[in-house]
């Protein structure tokens, strides 16, 4: 792991496992850890409450009664002050109720479970996180941290991670100025294989120094190749505003594939395309889009036990296998060693 | 190998070992076959090496993710922290808190002083300088304390104070071993706050004790009859739960040779765990002082008994655990 590569801006964390891999939790931020921590307690309220209940129904045998019942409500409630996060945590493989409800889950910071004894520790810390009050000293301590750790995590070596990852942080950047491709701009129905996705994100990619013309040069064949797929035309200039469609034609290529990467790299949020027809087309459309797009979205969020069949569909997509090769390869330096207008020409 | 074949050959093990972990998720860990967890590391291992393949070669990123939540499901599976027992528990009580008490006995001493000296300076205010003592403690609580073990209330035989008791337990552990556990956690802001616990304690304490002794029998009886026994953990423990503050503290300001962070890892866990066993001492304390020191007997017998409870409180720290680390 190299320099640049930890300070990046975002909220992931890579964690090298003993078998020498990488891999990437996304840590969880003070909203949602405050949301956490507000239904914990609402739900320890109500194991309170309901323990109240019983015991006073139980014990009405008159003033001694009483007593003991009062005596186990506290032992109830300083079982809840201090180790109900702790036991949970260790139980349920680091998450309490309201954690688990809000998709977190506490590890430590290599990756590993939390253990029974962090556990504890990083709950009783939070009397220190909660001082002077509203946390605001564990506030300030997840702020000057890269993993948004309060102090019991910091001292007991864990972090608080979102399991509900967002897939989409990694072009957000690259895309965020451009719009996705709507269906009406593509007759043809074709969808672009990961491949030549992971291609253009390649191409981008702040570490490589082209210029914008030479960018806009190796982009023009996969652009090519990719409006012919889906028959995407140019729209006709704005005779009102002509000056802006031939300003805009020295990267018309390089902005179009931005595009087609919005539209087609993996969305928890559902499939862009299917979302942007249904904003744009009249209402009779968009009913009609409306079941694509849920099943999309379904798709989306339990991709792991999909992938490995739509993973089988782009083995039978020859297609995609002839766009990759439809770029030249920076690294390789064998730029166009196949015509680009053969991919198209099917 | 391009990405069809790899994608081709390497699918039934990646749906193998996505129904295994599934499975293995939902029973115990006891309960596994040894198949499944040979099965389990041989799977793990190659798809952690289909991750890093993926990974160099850059095939995309949908298929990076699915390998990296295998990955991540297997890690999980794999590298559980082992599960705690009961046998485990209590070799921490007979062996391994005794023992780290006797390796951090500076702390431990330190922590002593910061709640020794304000107590015996306060016991002296408050026997000798009764109008200073109400200007800290304040007369109310004084009167108050004062009037409760003035009258034989903890020796009479009404069965009223049964339940009583068990009242006062549940209060005890809950206000001192709360205390104690913050005395600790103050610690992390730089043993500040647990100077803080421990001096205010100790003076609060030490004031009631001396006013007290200056008020003279049957009170001064009543009271250090009913204290004694108790005293042995209580007032040990909260030293000890201190001294754990300290630690932290010292694993903050003085990292020694490791870096801070580590040091502060470091020292954070013995500091947990010298107050998760000042946490076990106090419940005893409770226990005692909830049920023992109130019993209607005399008060020798109390005293007795006492004494020989802060003898045993000190042959368990200085003597338990030693055979083991010769051994």
């Amino acid at each position: 792991m190299n320099e640049t590569h930890k300070r990046k801006v975002d909220t992931r964390v890579v964690v090298e496992t003993p078998e020498g891999v990488d891999f990437q939790f996304v840590i969880a931020g003070p909203g949602t850890r405050a949301y956490a921590w507000f239904l914990d307690g609402l739900i320890k309220f109500g194991i309170l409450a309901l323990a109240g209940t019983v015991l006073s129904v139980l014990g009405v045998f008159g003033e001694a009664g009483a007593n003991v019942v009062q005596g186990l409500m506290l032992l109830a409630g300083f079982l809840m002050d201090w180790f109900y996060g702790s036991l949970f945590e260790s139980w349920m493989n680091g998450q309490t109720p309201g954690k688990k409800s809000a998709g977190l889950r506490v590890v430590r910071t290599n990756g590993t479970p939390v253990d029974l004894t962090s556990a504890i520790g990083r709950n009783f810390l939070r009397t220190a996180d909660m001082l002077p009050f509203c946390y605001t000293v564990g506030l300030i301590s997840m702020l000057m941290t890269r993993r948004m750790q309060r102090l019991g995590d910091l001292v007991f070596d864990t972090m608080v991670i979102d399991e509900r990852r967002e897939w989409i942080s990694r072009t957000a950047g690259l895309t965020a100025t451009v719009e996705p491709l709507v269906r009406s701009e593509c007759p043809r129905r074709f969808s672009v294989p990961d491949r030549t996705l992971s291609v253009i994100e390649r191409l981008f990619e702040p570490d490589r120094i082209i210029s914008d013309a030479r960018r806009e040069e190796i982009a023009r064949p996969l652009s090519e190749a990719l409006r012919a797929r889906l028959g995407y035309q140019d729209p006709a200039p704005d005779p009102r505003n002509p000056h802006t469609f031939f300003q805009a034609q020295g990267r018309k290529h390089t902005q179009f594939i931005l595009r087609v990467l919005k539209t087609f790299s993996d969305d928890p949020e559902g499939a862009p395309a299917a979302k942007s027809v249904a904003q744009s087309s009249p209402a009779a459309v968009a009913k009609k889009q409306l079941p694509d797009h849920r099943s999309a979205r379904r798709v989306a969020t339990r991709k792991s036990s999909s992938l490995a069949e739509s993973a089988d569909d782009e083995i039978v997509d020859v297609d995609g296998e002839e766009f990759f090769h439809a770029i030249p390869n920076p690294e390789s330096g064998s730029s166009g060693s196949r015509n680009p207008s053969g991919g198209s020409a099917s | 190998m391009n990405r069809e074949r790899f994608i081709r050959d390497r699918r039934q093990d990646w749906q193998q070992f996505e129904s295994l972990v599934a499975r293995l998720k939902t029973t115990r860990q006891s309960k596994w076959a040894n198949g499944d967890v040979t099965a389990l590391s041989r799977l793990y291992r190659s798809i952690c090496y289909d991750l890093s393949l993926v990974q160099s070669r850059e095939w995309g990123a949908r298929l990076e993710q699915y390998l990296n939540d295998l990955v991540a499901q297997g890690h999980n599976c794999l590298y559980r922290s082992p599960p705690q027992s009961v046998r485990s528990v209590w070799d921490f009580f007979a062996v391994g808190f005794p023992q780290l008490l006797r390796r951090r006995y500076k702390p431990f001493l330190l922590a002593l002083a910061l709640f020794l000296v304000p107590l015996l300076a306060s016991v002296w205010v408050g026997y000798a300088r009764p109008e200073l003592a109400e200007l800290v403690a304040g007369k109310e609580q004084i009167d108050q304390a004062i009037e409760s073990y003035s009258k034989d209330m903890y020796t009479s035989a009404d069965s009223r104070y049964s339940g009583e008791r068990s009242r006062m337990f549940g209060f005890y552990v809950n206000n001192n071993t709360g205390i104690a556990f913050k005395a600790f956690a103050m610690g992390v802001l730089v043993g500040i706050g647990t100077c803080y616990v421990l001096i205010t304690n100790g003076i609060s304490i030490g004031i009631i004790k001396g006013a007290i002794l200056a008020e003279g029998n049957p009170t001064a009886d009543n009271f250090f009859s009913f204290i004694i026994s108790h005293g042995a953990f209580e007032l040990t423990a909260i030293v000890i739960a201190g001294a754990g503050g300290l630690v932290l503290a010292q694993g903050i300001l003085m990292p020694g040779q490791r870096t801070r962070g580590d040091s502060v890892r470091f020292h954070g866990t013995e500091a947990l765990k010298l107050a998760l066993g000042a946490g076990g001492m106090l419940f005893v304390a409770a226990m005692l002082e909830g049920y023992f020191s109130p019993l209607p007997i005399p008060s020798i017998i109390k005293y007795s008994v006492g004494s020989c409870l802060w003898l045993l409180v000190v042959v368990y720290l200085t003597v338990s655990g030693r055979e083991r680390t010769t051994s």
